[in-house]
Formats: structure tokens, sequence, C-alpha cells
């Protein structure tokens, strides 16, 4: 909202500082974004007498002007039709910057000097109007700067009004709560209405089909308007304010609403029919078209103002283009209403029409203020454009303002607040914002909240104007002591508490956490093949890129690929712990949300290259990271087994924990792979880290005491076929696992012959008894014997 | 003394005389072994004297072999004096070649996300001051997001958030105050809470993302004021902008509590001061003041729709972005970086 600090003098005689002013509303609740100065553009702007005024010899449609601009007679080459010798004119000297970025120069139009330009309103960006050059009043003098010729509103506060105070969508709102901030008294222009005459034809009859929707309607007449355009110092405050000005009766509507605060239509009321106004919704799939010439396809939900016959206007919205003022008018029917909120709300927000209007009634008009708002602008019609008032008001008004009533009970205030109110304060305030105050008993007060305040429905309310006013920065810093529930968890086991604990893994085990946005595109998930069915879609997306939620972190992780490579990183190890998300009719929120633990690693196995070789990591790299995971948190060993047809990993390994599935690990299809701009083998991994924190929540660490004898240990290379996987054999140990052997690793695996079938893997079982030394000859034995099953059970040999 | 005895004697003594000079010149460990083998060696020169050993008397042999042993532990004694000698320098040669500049073997460093670091650290002061952490879905349904929250529909403060939805009904929450609701609803009061977490809103340019962070923290119980809420968050600022940082509320508007504030910190960069190093402060555009969070004391609506007595119950709410304090607390100017993921910006966290 554009506040000009003159207009609001005009209500309260608020004579300090803008800058005080500014902060003081802030502390109020009205934010001050900033102070500007809506001339500042043309502070360089003279004003110039043409002394002289000729036809250019070479052009018919130019003129060569002599202009005084009191410190020098300038040459002026002028193509208005306008201009005239004795005219009082605007100037920008050369060197001067129009508003539009123009910075002028001296120059030569056909043959003739020009040092200057004399100027439109439209080149100072003041209005559209471009006729012709401004004319400045006679006793403007020359080498004054233009900005002192008027009496302009050159301080301009814009203030951030949040949605609950739309009492503040005004000057008077504002001036409202200035006078309330610094004591000040508050008075409204007052009505010299003269109203007279008599109608050409019968005054309209208002008939409100649903008073829910329109509280009240009222109409004024006016006879005998000449169109045309506002006076300058009109049009000028409308310019300070933010408004286009654009002819004398619409720009006083204009006017009306960012004095007052109520949004006013003016219809040509010879082109209304029948002489009845109706307000009723439209009916289904009907159109009309508004005043900017645009067919509106309308719903049953869109409220309408009709004449005798059919639609004018988009009530609270915007007009009919068939009974728009236009330059002929003469006769004008003055609407002055109040519609229902959310109605307004609706068909603004569908329409995509948010005007100054729609705003204020979406947001709630004083309606005991819109007779003297709609009398008022009235007033300024007749004053600017010759018409007379008639000496009627249709009206319409089945719902009148209802009083509210509030119980205001200070120890609620004081112990809400945590200051102790002194009583007279709280009645200053209250009494000084429009309330009636009854203090039926001590802590007990009937307050009467007024018409312009539709924002206090609750003794709540009440608290907080009490609050602000006397400054939520007075309040004092205290520390709550906050009771807990005993059955309280502790933050450790929480998801979010897990989660930190994964991520914590995560960042000491070399990975880099990437945040993606939990949508992408449709088009990412057909790329990794994902499945169509259960996506949840995102209605009215930003973007075809965001416009599913993700069922897997790959594609996210897979943007981050790119997004590094394209920047030339390529050693990449990230993570991403987030949900996915799949529709789910059973929950509330008809979405399953599950947690994944996504990783990627990419590029040079080691951080750097020297003293390490330089390798690129490969499936043991990201298998490692699976199992370091699983080792950090104790939970056990996980089984992996290849799976073939994933649809975007190959080779890909389906990872079972605990008898559940914990993810996969794969490589990513080298064609989808080069979508993303990779150039080496690209791993992900994705886990389920629900079922990850569900684990690790019950885990119990049990101290195994340490052995008290020494082991025995034996090595053995097995010659194997390669497609026997080391697993296969692993495996096959434990199944016919001897007592005695505590445990069993791979130590080596020797490729004798890269063509050939078979690979020798060697094996170091270490044997121990719990208590008693081993003899050499006892291990023999069982060793020999474990050996031997192998190789019958598997193609092994020794 | 016979004349084979003395004779015997002599051959010992130069035999010392001439190793001695030699071990101070030997220059290598390897020449010095070589001296090693030509006196001592089983071949050596004392080898090949005491073969003498066998023609002497009886009577001499113990006076000879006395002197042979005392010869032989001189030049062992000499020898190994001159061996620490050489491998002291050696190793002193050895440790100027060292380099310790060299680049160390290094595991992969990983890191956290700017917005999780903050994100931490805000909940650890929470959690240090009494408050629980909790979560819930982020699609969320119109109810949890909006009704309970005072927020019905075509209400003008839906405005304030543009929202993404999947269906009518079904929305991308659009703050972590939905946790507010879901927590309250199945627990009985006193109940502190903090909700981190991703949310949403249908908005996207220079400072708006359409996903970003917030931590969402209420207080319900028994007489807790206005007061409360100031100090608690008087105190979480602190402990995470430093103690010299001035905290200043603000009337403001939320649907969801009254009376509603804004609260500003003094700008850390100038110290409030407007400007630093004679010019306006970029991070404070010359006000001095920072906006960093919204709060309020809860709406009584919001108690009576999860069914608290409002004139039981009282209590405060408070959230903010957590982009936006990272951003001031790293020095971070663009808020899309944050999304980008390029490892020079995780990196450096």
């Amino acid at each position: 909202m554009l506040v000009s600090l003159k207009w609001l003098r005009e209500f309260t005689p608020y004579e300090g500082e803008v800058q005080k002013l500014g902060d003081r509303l802030t502390m109020l609740g009205l934010e001050l974004e900033e102070i500007r100065d809506p001339f500042a553009g043309l502070a360089d702007i003279v004003v110039g007498h043409v002394v002289e005024c000729g036809r250019h010899p070479e052009a018919d449609k130019l003129s060569v002007c002599r202009v005084d601009v009191g410190d020098e007679v300038l040459d002026i080459v002028c193509g208005a039709p306008n201009v005239a010798q004795g005219q009082k004119v605007a100037v920008a000297k050369v060197g001067t910057t129009l508003p539009g970025g123009l910075k002028l120069k001296k120059a030569k139009l056909r043959g003739k000097p020009s040092h200057g330009m004399i100027l439109s309103e439209r080149e100072m960006e003041l209005s559209d109007d471009h006729e012709g050059i401004l004319v400045l009043p006679e006793d403007s003098r020359p080498g004054q700067r233009f900005v002192d010729v008027f009496d302009l509103d050159r301080q301009v506060l814009d203030i951030d009004i949040t949605p609950n105070r739309a009492d503040c969508l005004s000057h008077l709102g504002v001036a409202r709560e200035a006078a309330l901030a610094f004591n000040l008294p508050l008075t409204l222009p007052e009505l010299r209405l003269e109203e007279g005459g008599e109608p050409h034809r019968p005054y309209a009859k208002i008939v409100i089909d649903d008073p829910e929707l329109c509280p009240m309607y009222s109409a004024r007449y006016l006879r005998g308007a000449k169109i045309g355009p506002s006076p300058a110092w009109l049009r000028y405050r409308l310019h300070a304010v933010g408004v286009r000005p654009i002819s004398n009766l619409v720009d006083v509507t204009n006017y009306i609403l960012m004095e007052l605060g109520q949004p006013l239509h003016a219809f040509d009321w010879d082109l209304m029919r029948g002489d009845q106004i109706r307000v009723a919704p439209a009916s289904q799939g009907m159109t009309m078209t508004t005043l900017d010439g645009q067919e509106r396809n309308l719903l049953s939900s869109d409220l309408l103002i009709w004449d005798g016959e059919r639609p004018v206007a988009l009530a609270g919205v915007m007009g009919g283009l068939d009974t728009e003022i236009n330059d002929a008018s003469t006769n004008v029917l003055l609407e002055g209403a109040v519609f229902r909120p959310g109605t307004i709300r609706k068909t603004a927000r569908r329409l995509a029409l948010h005007s100054e209007s729609s705003y204020r009634f979406e947001r709630g008009v004083d309606q005991n203020n819109t007779p003297y708002a709609t009398a008022r602008a009235a007033q300024l019609m007749a004053e600017l454009s010759g018409a007379q008032v008639l000496p009627h008001v249709s009206l319409a008004e089945p719902c009148p303002w209802q009083e509210r009533h509030h119980v205001f009970r200070r120890s609620r205030l004081n112990s809400l607040i945590g200051i102790d109110f002194a009583p007279e304060f709280c009645e200053q305030v209250l009494t000084g914002m429009g309330c009636a105050v009854d203090k039926a008993a001590d802590d007990q007060w009937n307050v009467t909240s007024p018409s312009h305040r539709l924002d206090l429905e609750r003794e709540a309310d009440l608290f907080e104007e009490v609050t602000r006013v006397h400054g939520m920065d007075r309040i004092p810093e205290r520390l709550p002591r906050i009771s807990k529930a005993a059955d309280a968890r502790i933050t450790r086991d929480t998801e979010y508490g897990l989660n930190r604990t994964l991520k914590n893994w995560a960042r000491g085990a070399g990975l880099r956490e990437a945040i993606n946005y939990s949508f992408v595109g449709q088009a990412d998930l057909d790329l990794l093949g994902l499945p169509e069915q259960g996506r949840v879609l995102v209605a009215n997306p930003l973007s075809e890129e965001q416009n599913v939620l993700r069922t897997a972190l790959a594609p996210g992780l897979l943007n981050c690929l790119r997004n590094n490579v394209t920047q030339g990183n390529h050693r990449l190890r990230l993570f991403e712990l987030a949900r996915t998300f799949v529709v789910d009719p059973q929950s509330d929120t008809e979405t399953r949300e599950a947690g994944r633990l996504g990783m990627l690693v990419y590029g040079g196995r080691f951080a750097e290259d020297w003293p390490w070789q330089q390798e690129d990591a490969d499936y043991l790299d990201m298998k490692g990271l699976v199992e370091h995971l699983l080792d950090h948190f104790k939970l056990g060993r996980a089984e992996f087994e290849a799976v073939s047809g994933h649809c975007f990993l190959e080779p890909c390994v389906r990872v079972r924990l605990a008898g559940e599935q914990l993810g996969i690990i794969g490589m990513v299809r080298p064609e989808i792979a080069d979508t993303y701009h990779a150039r080496k083998d690209v791993w992900l991994a994705e886990l389920d880290s629900d079922l990850l924190s569900r684990l690790l929540s019950h885990r119990e660490v049990l101290f195994a005491d340490l052995p008290k004898l020494p082991p025995v240990r034996r090595d053995v290379t097995l010659q194997a076929p390669r497609d026997l996987s080391v697993g296969a054999v692993l495996n096959a140990v434990q199944a016919d696992r001897p007592k005695l052997l505590e445990s069993v690793a791979l130590v080596a695996v020797y490729v004798p012959d890269e063509q050939g079938e078979s690979r020798n893997l060697s094996f170091r079982m270490t044997y121990r008894h719990a208590t008693k030394t081993l003899k050499d000859k006892e291990v023999d034995k069982v060793h020999t014997r474990l050996v031997q099953q192998l190789t019958e059970k598997l193609p092994v040999s020794v | 003394m016979t004349k084979e005895l003395q004779s015997f004697i002599e051959g010992l003594e130069s035999l010392a005389r001439d190793c001695e000079p030699r071990a101070g010149q030997a220059r290598s460990l390897k020449e010095l072994e070589e001296l090693r083998i030509e006196f001592l060696g089983r071949k050596g020169r004392l080898a090949a004297i005491m073969t003498d050993l066998r023609a002497l008397s009886n009577e001499d042999k113990p006076v000879a072999g006395k002197k042979a042993n005392e010869v032989k532990t001189l030049l062992t004694d000499r020898l190994d004096a001159r061996q620490s000698e050489l491998e002291r320098a050696e190793a002193s040669e050895e440790l100027s070649r060292f380099d310790p500049t060299l680049p160390g073997r290094k595991p992969w460093a990983g890191s956290l996300h700017p917005v999780t670091l903050v994100m931490d650290e805000i909940c650890d002061v929470f959690t240090s001051l009494g408050f629980e952490v909790v979560s819930g879905p982020e699609v969320e349904n119109d109810w949890y997001n909006f009704e309970a929250l005072n927020m019905p529909p075509d209400h003008p403060a839906r405005d304030m958030q543009d929202t993404l939805y999947i269906s009518d009904k079904i929305l991308l929450r659009t703050h972590t105050s939905s946790l507010q609701i879901r927590t309250m609803i199945d627990r009985k009061p006193p109940v502190a809470v903090v909700a981190p977490g991703r949310v949403y809103r249908r908005d996207s340019d220079l400072t708006h993302t359409p996903m970003f962070h917030q931590i969402e923290g209420f207080l319900a119980d028994k007489n807790v004021s206005m007061a409360d809420l100031r100090g608690t968050l008087a105190s979480f600022v602190r402990q995470l902008f430093g103690p010299d940082v001035r905290v200043r509320f603000r009337p403001s508007f939320f649907p969801f509590t009254e009376p509603s504030a804004e609260v500003d910190i003094s700008c850390f960069n100038c110290g409030g001061k407007g400007e630093k190093d004679g010019a306006t402060c970029r991070v404070c555009k010359g006000t001095g003041w920072v906006e960093i969070l919204g709060c309020g004391m809860t709406d009584p609506n919001v108690y009576k729709a999860i069914g608290y007595d409002p004139e039981e119950v009282q209590g405060f709410a408070f959230g903010l972005g957590v982009e936006r304090v990272a951003m001031l607390k790293y020095g971070i100017g663009d808020l899309r970086m944050f999304f980008e993921n390029d490892v020079r910006f995780l990196e450096q966290f």
C-alpha cells in the first residue's frame, strides 16, 4: 500500500518526519518497506516560457521555438501540434535524463538546432497522454523546477499490510493508526454534497437475491457530466500512489478507493437497460465481456450485477464493457456496495483478475462508511465534471452491520503477555481505535469494536491490539519452565535423530550430502523406466520438470551428477537422505512416504590422485560403503544377490538384511548415464532408511569376552570355475561349519589366465577352541575334512 | 718371553695400530664392512695371525690367547663405534631428505549440507531448552495444513502462501506448522516440540525456491506468556548468533497466532549500525535489523480445532526458514545454490 504523507495529513495533523512515522508504523505492525519520491525522476525538469514559436522551414509538423528557461533562452524544435507562443511548458535541458532512461543531447532536426525538449506527460511517465505537450499554469516561473510548480505528493511510504488489516488499505486507515500512535485527532473531510435536479428516467430498484453474498448495495445518480481528463492535482496524486489516471469520473472512483478504502464503480446510466439493478450469481457456463475487452466464462459461484436485461459487472471485480463510462457518457450511476469477501476472492482468483477493488472486497470493507464514501465520490465527480448529483439514493441493505461485542479480561491479557497492564492504558488503546468500552466489572469489560475493524472478532484480537500499541518490543524476556511428559521421546530415537545418525555416518564415510527437490518431471521418471503406477502428481506444478513427486532418489542424484559434470567436477561421492512418494489410498494424505538413503559414486576412487593410484570407482566401492554402514552400526551381514532386468541398473544387486529387502546397488545403464553427461561408470545405491532406522533403534550391543587362547590359522586355495561366486563358497563353508572354525575370510583372488575358465580363490580359516589350546593334529583333521567337503559339494579342487 | 710370543704379540699390536686410522677413514658402512672382513673375517688378518698360535709353546699360549682376545675386542669396539657414527650420519642424511610437505594419504572427506548443519544446530539449542523433535508427512491434507491452523477455505491468509496441490484436499505442506496439529492432537499438554522439515510453495524466483526448509517450534502448557516466548527466542538467537545480538519484536500477522510478531535481530554484520566500512551494510540494507523468524501466542482457534480448551491451555509457536539462517550465517548470497549440489559448494561446509 502506497501512502502519501501529504494525503495522510488531510486526516490527521502529523507534523513529524516521514521516517519517524514509518518506523512507528512498523512497530505497530504496518511494516514500512521503503520511502520513495514518485517524482524523483523529474527533479531536473524546469519550467520554460515559449517566447517564440514558428513553423520549421523544412518540416510541416515541426515547430521551431525559443524557450526561456530562466537563466538562458534555448532553441528547441518541437513536434507537438499544440505548442504555441506564450505557453508555460516543461523542459528537459541537454544533459537531463528522462524517467524512461533517455539522456538528452544536443540535436539538429532537419537542419535546425535543438537544445532540449518540451515534454508531454507521457515522456515524464505521468500518464499515457501523448496528444501533445503538457501546458503548465500561467503563473509558473521560467527556470522554476517542475516539481515545485504543483504541490506534489513527494513523500510516499510503501507499507506492507498484513491480510488481517483490511482497514489499513486506505489513507484513512493508515491515518487512523498514525493518530493512535501519536495521540492525534482524526478528522474526515467534510461532505459538501449539493443535490438537485430531476432524473430523466426512473431510478433503479435494487434487488439482492442472496443477502449473504451482498449485505448492502446502493446507487447514486449524476446528470450532465462532461468526461475529460482530471485536473493536475488529482492526476499527479493518483500517479504518486501508483494509480494510472484515466478520466475524471474513473479517477474519482480510484481516488476514493485509495482514500477511504471503498471500491466504487461508475456505470454509464444511459447504457443500462431497464430500471432495475439485480445482484445475483451467474448461471453456469454463461459469458460476459469485462471492460478490458476479455470475454469471461462464468460459473454459478461468480456474483454478477445485472441491469434489467443482462449482466453489467462482475461484482466487486471488474465492470462490464457494455456499460463502461466512455468519452460520450453524460449520466452516471455510481455503485457503492459491499460483497461477501469469499465470493469475490474465488472469482478473482479463478479469473486471475486481481484488481485494487477485488483486493479490498476480498478482505472486507467498512459497510458503515460506504454511504459517506459514495457521497464523497459523487461530490468530487460533480466538482470535476460539472455534473449534478440527483437527490436520491437507491439502497438495499438486507444485512446491516451487526455490532460486535467482546468480553475483555485484563487478567487473561496479563497472563498471556506476561505484563501487568494498567487498566487506564487498556481503555485508552481500545477507545483510541474506536471501540466502545463498558467497564461492567473490574476484570470483565464489555467492548464493542468499530465497523472498520472487521478483524476484531474475539477477545484475543483485543489483546493483540493492547499489546502492539504498548510495544511488543517492550515485553520482558523470561524463560519458561518446560515440564516434559514422562514418556517424551529421546531425540536420538526420533525420526530426526535416527536420520541425523545416518547422515553423520555418511559424512564420516566420505560422502557429501546433497539435497534435491522432492519433485521431478514425469520425463525424469520415464527415462529411468520407473513404473507409472502409483506416482503422486502435482496438480498445479510450476513447470514440467517439477510435476511429480519422486518415487526414487535416483533422478535427483543423477541431476546432481549432471550439474557437477557440467561444472567440471569429475569425482563424486554423494548421498541424500530423503523421502520418496507413492499413492496410498489408505493414508489420510493419500500418499505413502518412504525414507531412502541414496548414494552415488562416480569417477576417481580416491579423492586425490597422489599418492593413490588413479583408478575409477566400481562395484566394490559402492558395496564397501553399504558394508561399512552395516558394520558401523553393527547391523549384521547383508546378502548381496545379482538380479536381472532392473529398469535402469545393470548390473543390479539386491541387498537383503535380516530377512528384509534393504535396497539395491547397481551401475546406471550407460545409455541412461549418457543423458546425464556421465563419462564414466555411475554407481548408485538406494537403501530403505526406514528399515535402517528401525534396526538401528532396536539394535542391542552386547560385549563378548575376548578369546583367551590363541587361534590356529590354515589357508587353502581352491581352483574354481569363473562363474562360481565367492559367496557360494562362503555359504558352503557356513553350511558345514565345524565347531572349531571361528571365521573364514577371502585373502586372495588370482586369475591365472584371463581367457581361462577358472580362478584361484584363497581363503584363510581361523580355528579356535574356547577353553583349550588346539594341537596342530586336531586342526589339520578338521581343516582337511572341511576342504574335502567343499571339493565334494562344489566344482572346486585344491 | 719367547721370541715367537713376542713376534705374535707384535703382529697383533700392529694389527690394532693399522686398524685404528683406517676405521676412522671409512666413509660408508660398506667400506666399514669391507674393513671388518679384512681384519676380523674368517680369512682376515686376525685369523691369519691366529694360525700362528698353534706354533707357540703351551706356556705362551694363554698369554697369546689373552692378548689376541684383547685385540679382537679392541678392533670390534673400534669398528662398532665407527659403524654407529656412520649409521647416525646416514640416518641424519635420510632425515634431511624427508619431505613433510608431501600430500598425505587422506581418506575421502564427507560433508553435511549447510541446511542440515543449521537445522541440527537449531534443534540442539531447542532440545537443550527441553524441546522434543518431531517429524511428519510432507504431503498433507488441507485440514492439518490450513483449516486446523485457523485458515478456513477462501481465507485471504491463504494468499500468503502459494500452494502446490496434489488434489483438492491434498497438498504439499506449505509450512511445518502442520506438525503443531499432528503433534498436539494425540497428546495432552504440556507439549514442547520443534519440527524441522521440507516445505513447499508455488514460488520460484531469485529469492524463492519451490522447496525449502523450516523449523516450527511450539509450547503448549498452562500460563505460558509472550514474555516466555521472547525469552526463549532471545536465548535461541544468542546461542545461534552470539551473545551480543539484540532481538526486536514487531507486530505482524499469522492466522494461527494471536498476537503475532515478526522477530528481527540486530545485524551481526554491521553490529546494528546499518553501515560498515563507510558503506551501507549489505546484510541489513542499512536498517540495522535482520528479519529472522515469525512467532506468536497460539490462536485459541487452533486449540479449539484439536480439542484443547483455550481457557486452560496457553502457549506459543514460532517458525523460521532454515535457508535464510544459513544464508545469514555463512554469507551465501544466492538461494538457488542450495539445491544445485555443486560439490564446490558442498565441500565448503
